[in-house]
């Protein structure tokens, strides 16, 4: 069969191409592969968030940073097993929930990074601080509610009246950490109550909060439980058309608390000066102002302002909540297992 | 063997021994390839392909296997060639001992020329590329001298470049053939060659291996189930029955001479019917015919036999008055020269008779078989 | 016999039944390699201590199960009943534009499971695209598409193409004669379908399913979006949440014993066939069927998985670029992630070829329950969602290959053990293809075993090395979870672009890098499909008749 012979010949030529390729991709392989000098992140939070700041940072430090991008959660197992060995310096989290399962490989947080945040947005092991603040919120659809039809507590939203109107992500962090909240502020029973009325009105299920707020401006459910800032990434892309905004409760319950993205440094690290660096540019003037213009959440620095449209982190109506508090996340698991929300 | 480029030498099957113990009385005692009573089961099962099989195979002869499939024809020469291993008895190759209960020479250190059935050509290789593949161990100036002449031998010069599926089918056997020849082997092994190919094709490329093999001195065995194959090309044939060699001899021998029902079946065309022996005729409910025994077996008054009807050996005439033993013509086929007859016996059974007259002897006539120019019938014990 | 014969000529060397040592070695080596996620699992588990028994049986699990297997047994018999009809229509008859819809028919496979997902969420949610069109028609809200109907649309569209690769492939080897000896003996088209096509493709189909049922047991991004959970989601829950490695791995062991079940049962049906073909000389080509006033029925029915499965996910796609583009939204840098993309699923593709033919070699030609042992172990990989795989290489380059760790090696290395089964597969058909006698032809002239393997044995399974390579590297491609864990740090493939750019809601970026990624494994895609498992046998079989028909 001529055509072996014909595989032969495109087999060489594919070996030339490789070899080529392969010198090119070598030769032009960026230095700092395992440079010792650079910073390594693992960052639950994505490239095109956090990228251009870390770039920022690289400039105004002059330091090499190598960043894994990843899911928070397989980041964390990541970390649990490479132990004492991760060549990670910084573990950059969406929400405390990753930041806690790790705790026993980050260091304590000098005192000057930890106050440069409220003390509620940080570990009361001090062992990470919040980076920037990501409000809960119900997003609601325009087109069939306004504001004054909504009620002021999420707990109404437990009531038959709202039977099939509903859309939550119930295997999202930020939901755990939410009701991990409700469960301080309402206790286990008042919680679970909660609970079993929302699953009693059937609420339509997504994988993420994008999801559910697309659905909610598509019309496919009219309130939506998620965070605040995914709502102005869609108003940035799809103009202001966009069928949906965001609802702050009007009282101050767990429905609007306020968690926080952030970060700690690894035990393992041999790095930690240029560390701190990097969390002291996080949470300086520079970086919170990123996080308030760019991504469009809370900047947790008092010198920097939210973004136009957002209400100012006092403006909101939010529960008087440590995050250090909301570190069971196995036990609203476990609840939300109990009432079938979750398999 | 003798090519082309084959020193001259008084014992070509020593020459190309490379390492080998050799020993001229030893091979001119076994021969190039000697089987002795070996035994060699189908993998995965206790049953024997071929039990208590001997076969002796001398310098530059040409012997066939003839055998019905599945008889273990092909066993043996696998086993001749490494493929399969033996479980009793003694293989040699060369005078060299190959096979046995405990020793087996792998296939690749044997200097056997195969060529297969399904000719195995290299489809990935020219014709060329194809015939060198066994020369490995020459230098490269040296290979050239050797495929050159074997393809002119073959008559495919000049086909050096093409590739195998460029080839019709009597092409790619030569080709297979040169293959195996080329790297100088001790015996040559065919396994049905030609069953793949039509009968024009086949008697030709039959006659060229017979001349090539005459050439070159090959010592050369060939596997069928093609009676005429076997007759035509053989110095000697060994007649397979189930497992075992039922005979071996000339062709002409074994022809004449079938020492059981089973040689006779395989060795030409024939009836076998029963009869009774009854000092030195056989009755049948064909006729009386004096008998001839091949086997040395002696047989006694009353004794059940079969009788060996051969149509060559037979002759009808009109029958006449006579009601007993005749038979009637079915069937004539008129061949030119001569018009074969099958006659139906009252019992049914069609004996097939060939004569050269056609003497206004017609369908449905009622005939007497007789013997041919009073030739004695071969019986066998039933 | 003598004493100087036994000395002169070795002791039982050069057994030709069994394998030759290296062959072993090296396939054995293979399989140890792809067993490392299930010793990790096992390592990992045994923290949970007797807990696991609560763990695994309760009725949790037990629903899980079932869901699971209800699943698969959708997902796989309706690809069956999709891949098979349409294989059939693109090979043996004349149905319209042939060659643009075997190669269309095959593409859905490159679409990442979570694109796919998204799009057809997108197009056929209560209120998406598809309602949108339908809404004059007074059509309000479609039916949920969530759970299970979604779940299987998207795994089906998906998966079908396995099996389709699959039955093309022995339909374009198969001899025609059979099928023209049936229809002489007065057996119609319909009945010579049934009673003769059909079984002769069983062991295709048998191939095929295996690997669709494998990969619906370990996607995750497909039934995560559409919100059916199995197996997987359970896993991923505990690694995206609570982070218990320990659960994850109890239910992942419990999954590795669901993949175990799905190869036995694959194997039941596998038989001891030759298929190399027994009867000489050349396979005339078959004449295609002439569907007359059913041409353009037929060009629709191979044209329902084509729409559904590639041109409604394409035109989401570019509906959302062009979307973009006119918003302004920027798009990520793509040519390094294309570049790296490219790089590493070709020295996956390598890699992965190069391992699987000794253990391909060792299972056609060196029948026994060892090289079938190793052949099957080798497909748990498959099985496994990509976490867990990435989890345990992990595992292994820190306490054992720490220089390996975070290096490309790695998660090429991953990418084996995940995809290796994709590369066994093609190699297997393609040696099964090779007549044994010519391997012994090359033995009887000299060659060792060695020799033979590598100058006889392996030219001749180039074909199914490069369809094998092909498969390889379109799955490498499209490939994240193992991706995300195990790049060295910085490494951008367009995979893990289009993950970044998705989970925070970029679309026009995922947009780009998902087209992208989608014509540059559409590439080896078409070169699959094309040219089969290699066997471009149609123009030769040509030479052969007209030669024949000269003489």
């Amino acid at each position: 069969m001529s055509y072996v012979a014909g595989y032969r010949r495109v087999l060489v030529k594919l070996a030339l191409v490789s070899i080529i390729a392969i010198t090119v991709v070598a030769c032009t392989e960026s230095e700092g592969d395992g440079d010792s000098e650079s910073l390594v992140i693992y960052s639950g939070r994505s490239e095109s968030l956090v990228g251009p700041l870390i770039e920022d940072f690289e400039k105004v430090s002059g330091h090499n940073v190598e960043v894994n991008y990843g899911s928070t959660g397989p980041l964390a197992a990541t970390l649990l097993e490479e132990g004492s060995n991760s060549p990670a310096d910084i573990y950059f989290a969406q929400d405390p929930g990753g930041l806690g399962a790790v705790d026993a490989l980050l260091s304590e947080l000098s005192q000057d990074v930890l106050d440069s945040v409220p003390s509620w947005a940080r570990d009361p092991e001090n062992k990470w601080v919040g980076t920037s603040g990501r409000a809960r919120v119900i997003v609601y659809n325009t087109d069939m509610l306004s504001e004054a039809d909504l009620p002021d507590s999420i707990e109404d939203f437990a009531k038959p009246e709202w039977k099939g109107r509903i859309g939550w992500p119930p295997t999202n962090s930020s939901l755990h950490a939410m009701i991990t909240a409700m469960r301080q502020e309402w206790g286990e029973d008042r919680t679970k109550a909660w609970l079993e009325g929302i699953m009693a009105n059937e609420p339509k299920v997504y994988a993420k909060n994008t999801p559910t707020v697309a659905a909610t401006a598509a019309g496919e459910i009219e309130v939506g439980f998620v965070n605040h800032y995914y709502l102005h990434r869609f108003l940035a892309e799809e103009g202001e058309s966009f069928a949906a905004r965001n609802y702050y409760t009007r009282s101050a319950d767990p429905g609007s608390v306020v968690l926080v993205a952030g970060a700690g440094i690894l035990n393992s690290s041999d790095n930690k000066e240029v560390a701190e660096q990097f969390l002291k540019f996080l949470l300086g003037t520079a970086g919170q102002q990123y996080f308030a213009a760019q991504t469009y959440e809370f900047p947790l620095n008092e010198n920097a302002k939210p973004a136009n449209m957002l209400p100012t982190l006092e403006a909101i109506n939010k529960p008087e909540i440590d995050l250090g508090d909301l570190t069971d996340l196995e036990g609203t698991q476990d609840l939300l297992r109990e009432v079938g929300a979750l398999p | 063997m003798r090519f082309p480029w084959s020193k001259p030498t008084d014992s070509s099957v020593q020459q190309t021994q490379s390492g080998a113990v050799s020993n001229p009385s030893l091979s001119e005692d076994t021969g190039v390839i000697h089987l002795e009573n070996v035994e060699c089961s189908y993998r995965g099962s206790d049953r024997p392909a071929i039990t208590g099989f001997n076969l002796q195979i001398r310098p530059g002869e040409f012997v066939s296997i003839l055998g019905r499939s599945g008889a273990g024809k092909t066993t043996a020469l696998r086993v001749i060639a490494g493929f399969e291993q033996v479980s009793d008895g003694y293989v040699r190759v060369g005078g060299q001992l190959v096979g046995s209960s405990f020793l087996h020479v792998a296939p690749d250190q044997r200097r056997i020329g195969l060529v297969f059935q399904d000719y195995a050509l290299f489809p990935h290789l020219t014709v060329e590329k194809n015939v060198e593949f066994g020369l490995k161990d020459l230098p490269k100036e040296e290979r050239a001298n050797r495929v050159k002449p074997v393809l002119k031998l073959v008559g495919m010069s000049g086909y050096e470049d093409r590739y195998v599926h460029e080839l019709s089918g009597g092409q790619q056997q030569r080709v297979a053939i040169a293959r195996a020849l080329a790297p100088d082997p001790v015996a040559l092994l065919l396994d049905e060659p030609f069953s793949n190919l039509d009968r024009q094709l086949r008697s030709a490329l039959r006659r060229d291996i017979k001349q090539i093999v005459a050439e070159t001195g090959a010592t050369t065995l060939l596997v069928t189930h093609d009676r005429e194959e076997a007759l035509a090309t053989s110095d000697r044939i060994a007649v397979m029955g189930d497992q075992k060699i039922e005979q071996i001899g000339t062709p002409e021998d074994v022809y004449q001479n079938p020492v059981s029902a089973e040689v006779a079946r395989m060795i030409g065309p024939c009836e076998l019917i029963p009869g009774v022996y009854r000092g030195g005729v056989v009755v049948t409910e064909a006729g009386v015919f004096p008998t001839r025994v091949t086997n040395g077996t002696s047989l006694s008054d009353g004794r059940q036999v079969l009788a060996l009807m051969r149509a060559s050996e037979l002759e009808i005439e009109p029958a006449g008055d006579e009601t007993q033993r005749t038979a009637t013509i079915e069937l004539k086929e008129f061949e030119g020269e001569f018009s074969e007859y099958s006659v139906k016996l009252d019992s049914g059974t069609v004996i097939r008779v060939r004569k050269r007259v056609a003497n206004g002897m017609e369908i449905g006539d009622r005939v007497r078989i007789l013997p041919r120019d009073d030739a004695a019938v071969i019986v066998f014990p039933a | 016999m003598t004493l100087t014969d036994v000395i002169t000529t070795g002791w039982r060397s050069g057994d030709t039944k069994r394998p030759p040592l290296f062959l072993v070695v090296s396939a054995v080596v293979v399989a140890l390699a792809a067993f490392i996620p299930v010793v990790y699992l096992a390592v990992r588990s045994a923290g949970s201590g007797s807990e696991w028994v609560d763990l695994v049986f309760n009725a949790n699990t037990a629903s899980i199960f079932g869901r699971t297997f209800l699943l698969i047994a959708l997902v796989t018999t309706i690809s069956i009943t999709i891949a098979v009809p349409v294989a059939w229509l693109t090979v043996q008859t004349d149905v319209p534009f042939r060659r643009v819809l075997s190669v269309a028919s095959v593409l859905p496979l490159v679409m990442p499971s979570f694109v796919m997902a998204t799009t057809v969420i997108e197009v056929y949610s209560p209120k998406g695209i598809l309602q949108g069109w339908l809404s004059p028609f007074g059509v309000d809200r479609l039916p949920a598409i969530y759970g299970l109907p979604g779940a299987t649309l998207v795994l089906i569209l998906m998966t079908y193409p396995y099996v389709l690769l699959t039955v093309r492939g022995t339909l374009r080897r198969m001899d025609p004669s059979l099928e023209e000896a049936a229809r002489a003996m007065g057996y119609g088209p319909a009945r010579t379908l049934f009673s003769v096509t059909l079984p002769m493709l069983r062991p295709a189909i048998a191939a095929g399913a295996l690997l669709v049922a494998l990969y619906t047991l370990s996607d995750f991004g497909a039934v995560a979006l559409l919100r059916y959970d199995t197996f997987t989601s359970a896993i991923m829950i505990q690694y995206e949440t609570s982070i218990d490695r320990t659960l994850a791995a109890v239910l992942s062991l419990v999954l590795v014993v669901v993949a175990v079940f799905l190869l036995l049962a694959e194997g039941l049906t596998r038989g001891s066939g030759a298929y190399h073909r027994v009867t000489v000389g050349t396979v005339r080509s078959a004449r295609r069927v002439a569907l007359g006033n059913w041409k353009w029925v037929a060009f629709g029915v191979v044209m329902v998985p084509v729409v559904v499965g590639l041109i409604v996910p394409v035109g989401v796609l570019l509906h959302w670029l062009i979307r973009g583009l006119l918003n302004d939204q920027h798009l990520l840098p793509l040519l390094v992630p294309a570049r790296n993309s490219l790089y590493v699923s070709l020295l996956a593709a390598v890699v992965t070829v190069l391992a699987a033919l000794p253990v391909a070699i060792l299972a056609v030609r060196f029948r026994s329950g060892l090289s079938r042992v190793v052949e099957r172990s080798t497909y748990i990989g498959f099985g496994l969602p990509g976490v867990v795989v990435a989890l345990s290489l992990v595992f292994f380059g820190i306490n054992v290959a720490r220089p390996l760790y975070q290096s490309i090696w790695l998660l090429v290395f991953a990418y084996g053990v995940l995809f290796l089964p994709a590369a066994i597969g093609s190699l297997r058909a393609s040696l099964l293809q090779v007549s044994p006698r010519v391997e012994e032809a090359a033995m009887s002239l000299g060659s060792s075993q060695w020799r033979t393997i590598f100058k006889v044995t392996v030219p001749l399974v180039m074909p199914g090395a490069f369809a094998g390579g092909a498969m390889v590297f379109l799955l490498t491609m499209k490939e994240l979870p193992a991706s995300l864990i195990l790049s060295p740090i910085g490494y951008k493939t367009l995979s893990t672009s289009i993950w970044s750019a998705a989970s925070e809601a970029f679309f026009a970026k995922t947009a780009a890098s998902a087209l992208l990624l989608v014509f540059a494994a559409g590439i080896p895609t078409a070169y699959l499909t094309l040219r089969g498992h290699g066997d471009d046998s149609e123009k030769q079989k040509r030479e052969i008749d007209l030669e024949e028909a000269a003489r």
